[in-house]
């Protein structure tokens, strides 16, 4: 009986509209969270896994030796890589592809990286404009490396502590 | 020796006196890490890994040299041996650098895979590490001694099974480099049995270097086709290619070896020069067609320049598989040909194939004595000459009757130089002293041969032999009388009461032999062939720049405008160009299934192992299909399996030899052209580490000293393109050309 007066009191007097009306006149005055995308951005953790990059020596070498681990360790078999000798009788790839339509980048390929030539960059925001273009190659990959590796460099070394 | 019973892990097991504990806990599957240890080599027991504790003695014992004794309880997992074994790891560990990831035996490397059990994650050794400096040991064989162990395994192989002393190791304590000691490098058929013993990443295979990773690769079983014997192998191939080839234990076959050229002869599949679209040549032009096409070109050809039937000539190379030379005779056979030959480059083939040995291969290695006739068999057969060395180190004795004296692995008691053209006359004395000795008469044929102490000796050691072999080899095949020379082999064999290993003609021809590919009634032969009653030739897997005995009448055959030549090849070069008017291109080794027959008569099937590149298609269905479309009756195969058991059927034809006695002049200068091992069928030619290798190299003739003058020859000289080498090994009146390059001119 009392459950039900108290239920139509509340009901005439607008209690759930003025439950809401308190939340947004609260955030109206409140500091604002929206970010302005692309303009604006979240912060991101250092261990966040992004689009892959492949990485460089200082002196401008290739990392990658073509050991193949994280062709091995792929849980979805996203990476294609081929090997040969190059004419200073190192070993190199010839293709490294990352198909980014089956990668679930699970960070796997960076960790198992003996040399960490393969990382997963900050990089999310990116778009393909032909079917094809999910593929990344070696060079596209590099060219990725090349333009971040400050932002790599910098993300690995916040982590650096923690690993 | 007498059984006794001993007890590991706790599990009683028998064993016999003298094993070691190691070949016990093999056998019994329980795991004991091991480096230096191998079971076909001995023991060297200095890599210390396989220590185990025996209750008794005070410190861990190594497994591999520690005889087991009646009640020996032995421990392999407790905490004494376990804590040896981390230990002596952890040693193992210092000087091995980390380069697992570029590292070729990354995956299958007995260390990382011992260290992952044994190994500790944190290294101790702050030091530098040992850097050893490579030396180069030939074009098969990338060798990173930085990474060896010292477990001597390859030494010891190159001493004890391929007879060879030219690895060994230099220096003392940490300074110990396994090294070669000569700068050539290593000059052995089984060189790269080296790369499967080593247990590290120190030798490994240079054609694959950085191929493939090994856990990629999709292995499948075959057997070897280079040789007499069938080596069982498992092939590795990876996106559709073959990228390595190892070897598969079979203790009857080929124990654990291989020889290199069926190592490494994969690299000729993916040369440049394999055909692999349907070519037809119209008005003198090639134009590459669809199958359809190029089988309606084939089929008119053959209906439009066959007037008969018997105007048919077919004709394979010794390598295609059982299934093919079957399918190939009976298409021949159902369009009323005869005209059916293997033996492309045998110079006399008055008798109609006698191939049959009456030795198997494991009996060969408890023979008492062998006569070596006509054969290097060191590098023709690899592996049964392999067993002829361990009969050696047995105590075997061995004779031979060259026309060169030859660096065989093993010890000869007396080898006899004789010229090819007076083998007939050698052979025909020791008959009649074998006649004299034991007392039989003498045929009159033999009258006035005078037999010489040598003659004698040579009798002597074939009459004392309890079990004792005569070999044939292959150098035979292009002499104008082997046929009367294998009947008088057979004759030797017959009074001696020894047994025959008949290796004259390598790779798969017995099993053409067994499905009959040769003329049995009247047809025309491989040299009656060539001439203008043959209007339609097939050939199968031929290179007319290397195989026929008789290149220039094969040639002008050919050219001839009227008749056709239909050339199921897997590669194509220029004379195939010259020579043919369609290409169907063929499935090479491992492309297909097929069946292989060895020496000893021994069935070995295998499957494909990748699919053949291109449009190219195994060699039974081609000629099922040309069989079909020719509307010839009983070739309703679905399987090459139906083909082998019908083959396999089908009764062996045989031919009786008749008794041939050939009057031959011998005082001419003969010569002989031998191919060199990696120069003998198609796809090793092609094998560009085979050919860069020392044994692939060879190309030589060798003439003695007064034949060059009698042939007005200098050192420096050509002779017949090859170069010229002066040496007393060699008999006179004779020139033996040993090379990898095409037949140029016949003997004579």
């Amino acid at each position: 009986m009392m459950k039900k007066v108290k239920k139509l009191v509340n009901d005439f007097s607008l209690g759930e509209l003025r439950t809401g009306l308190k939340v947004t006149s609260k955030e109206f005055v409140n500091k604002k969270i929206t970010v302005q995308f692309p303009e604006e951005r979240t912060p991101i953790s250092p261990r966040f896994r992004g689009l892959h990059a492949l990485r460089r020596y200082p002196n401008g070498e290739e990392r990658c030796i073509a050991c193949k681990l994280c062709e091995a360790v792929c849980p979805a078999n996203a990476i294609t890589i081929d090997s040969e000798m190059r004419e200073d009788g190192t070993r190199r790839t010839t293709q490294y592809d990352i198909d980014l339509f089956k990668c679930i980048f699970c960070g796997f390929c960076e960790e198992a990286c003996p040399v960490d030539a393969i990382v997963e960059t900050h990089i999310f925001d990116y778009a393909f404009e032909s079917r094809e273009g999910s593929v990344i190659d070696k060079k596209g990959l590099l060219e990725i490396g090349d333009k971040n590796e400050s932002a790599i460099n910098k993300a690995r070394e916040e982590d650096s502590k923690y690993r | 020796m007498s059984e006794i019973e001993i007890e590991i892990d706790g599990n009683l097991v028998k064993a016999k006196q003298g094993d070691s504990i190691i070949k016990i806990a093999d056998r019994e599957g329980i795991e004991v890490p091991r480096f230096c240890y191998h079971k076909k080599l001995s023991v060297a027991a200095n890599c210390r890994m396989c220590l185990v504790d025996v209750e008794g003695a005070p410190k861990a014992q190594p497994a591999c040299s520690t005889p087991v004794a009646n009640g020996m309880k032995v421990h392999t997992k407790n905490d004494k041996a376990k804590f040896a074994q981390k230990a002596v790891m952890e040693f193992l560990l210092i000087n091995h650098p980390l380069d697992c990831p570029i590292c070729d035996q990354g995956g299958e490397c007995e260390l990382q895979d011992v260290a992952m059990e044994y190994g500790s994650d944190v290294s101790k050794f702050n030091e530098g590490k040992r850097i050893v400096p490579d030396k180069g040991i030939g074009a098969l064989i990338q060798t990173d001694m930085t990474r060896c162990i010292h477990c001597t395994r390859c030494v010891r192989f190159g001493a004890e099974v391929a007879g060879i002393v030219e690895m060994g190791g230099t220096g003392r304590g940490e300074g110990v480099k396994i090294e070669p000691f000569l700068t050539e490098g290593i000059q052995s058929e089984l060189s790269g049995n080296m790369i499967d013993v080593c247990p590290v990443g120190a030798l490994t295979s240079k054609p694959f270097r950085y191929e493939a990773r090994t856990w990629q690769m999709n292995a499948v079983p075959s057997v070897a086709r280079h040789d007499l014997v069938g080596s069982n192998i498992i092939t590795q191939s990876y996106r559709g290619k073959v990228k390595r080839v190892v070897a598969r234990d079979n203790d009857s076959i080929n124990e654990t070896w291989i020889s290199d050229r069926d190592r490494f002869s994969y690299e000729g599949l993916s040369h440049e020069s394999r055909a692999l679209k349907p070519k037809v040549k119209i008005d003198g032009e090639w134009q590459e067609v669809e199958w359809q096409e190029a089988l309606d070109f084939t089929i008119d050809g053959i209906k439009n320049n066959a007037k008969n039937p018997e105007q048919l000539g077919v004709l394979a190379s010794k390598y295609s598989s059982l299934e093919e030379y079957f399918l190939m005779q009976k298409l021949a056979r159902s369009f009323g040909s005869d005209n059916i030959d293997f033996r492309i480059d045998q110079s006399d083939l008055s008798d109609g194939g006698s191939l049959e040995s009456s030795i198997t291969l494991s009996e060969i290695e408890s023979i008492d004595h062998a006569l070596i006739v006509g054969s290097y068999t060191r590098l023709e057969q690899p592996m049964i000459n392999h067993r002829i060395r361990k009969a050696v180190l047995n105590g075997a004795s061995v004779n031979t009757i060259n026309s060169k004296q030859f660096d065989f692995n093993f010890n000869t008691e007396l080898d006899l130089l004789s010229a090819p053209q007076k083998i007939l006359s050698t052979l025909h004395a020791i008959l009649k002293s074998l006649h004299l000795k034991i007392g039989t008469d003498v045929p009159k044929y033999l009258s006035k041969v005078i037999p010489d102490d040598v003659h004698n000796k040579i009798a002597d050691d074939l009459i004392a032999s309890k079990n004792g072999v005569i070999v044939l080899g292959e150098h035979l095949n292009s002499n104008p009388s082997s046929s009367a020379i294998t009947n008088l082999i057979f004759q030797i064999a017959q009074i001696t009461d020894l047994k025959i290993a008949n290796l004259m003609l390598s790779g798969n021809s017995h099993a053409a032999e067994r499905v009959g590919f040769m003329p049995t009634k009247n047809g025309m032969n491989a040299i009656s062939m060539f001439n203008e009653n043959t209007r339609v030739f097939m050939l199968m897997d031929v290179d007319c720049d290397y195989d026929f005995i008789n290149l220039q009448s094969a040639a002008d055959c050919f050219n001839n405008e009227d008749v056709f030549v239909v050339s199921m090849s897997s590669f194509e070069n220029e004379s195939l160009h010259t020579n043919a008017n369609v290409i169907l291109p063929m499935a090479s080794y491992y492309e297909a299934s097929g069946t292989h027959i060895n020496f000893d008569g021994l069935v070995q099937s295998f499957s494909a192992s990748v699919k053949s590149p291109g449009d190219s298609k195994p060699g039974w269905k081609i000629i099922k299909v040309l069989a079909d479309l020719l509307e010839l009756e009983g070739f309703d195969y679905i399987n090459s399996t139906q083909v082998k058991d019908e083959a396999l059927q089908s009764s062996k034809l045989k031919s009786s030899f008749d008794d041939v006695n050939a009057e031959i002049d011998d005082s001419q200068i003969t010569t002989h052209w031998q191919y060199a091992p990696y120069a003998t069928d198609s796809v090793s030619r092609r094998a560009k580490a085979l050919q860069e290798s020392n044994i692939g190299m060879i190309n030589s003739a060798f003439v003695s000293k007064s034949t060059a003058k009698r042939l007005d020859i200098n050192g420096d000289d050509l002779y017949l393109g090859v170069p010229v080498s002066i040496t007393d090994a060699v008999a006179e009146d004779y020139v033996f050309v040993h090379t990898n390059q095409a037949r140029r001119v016949e003997g004579g």
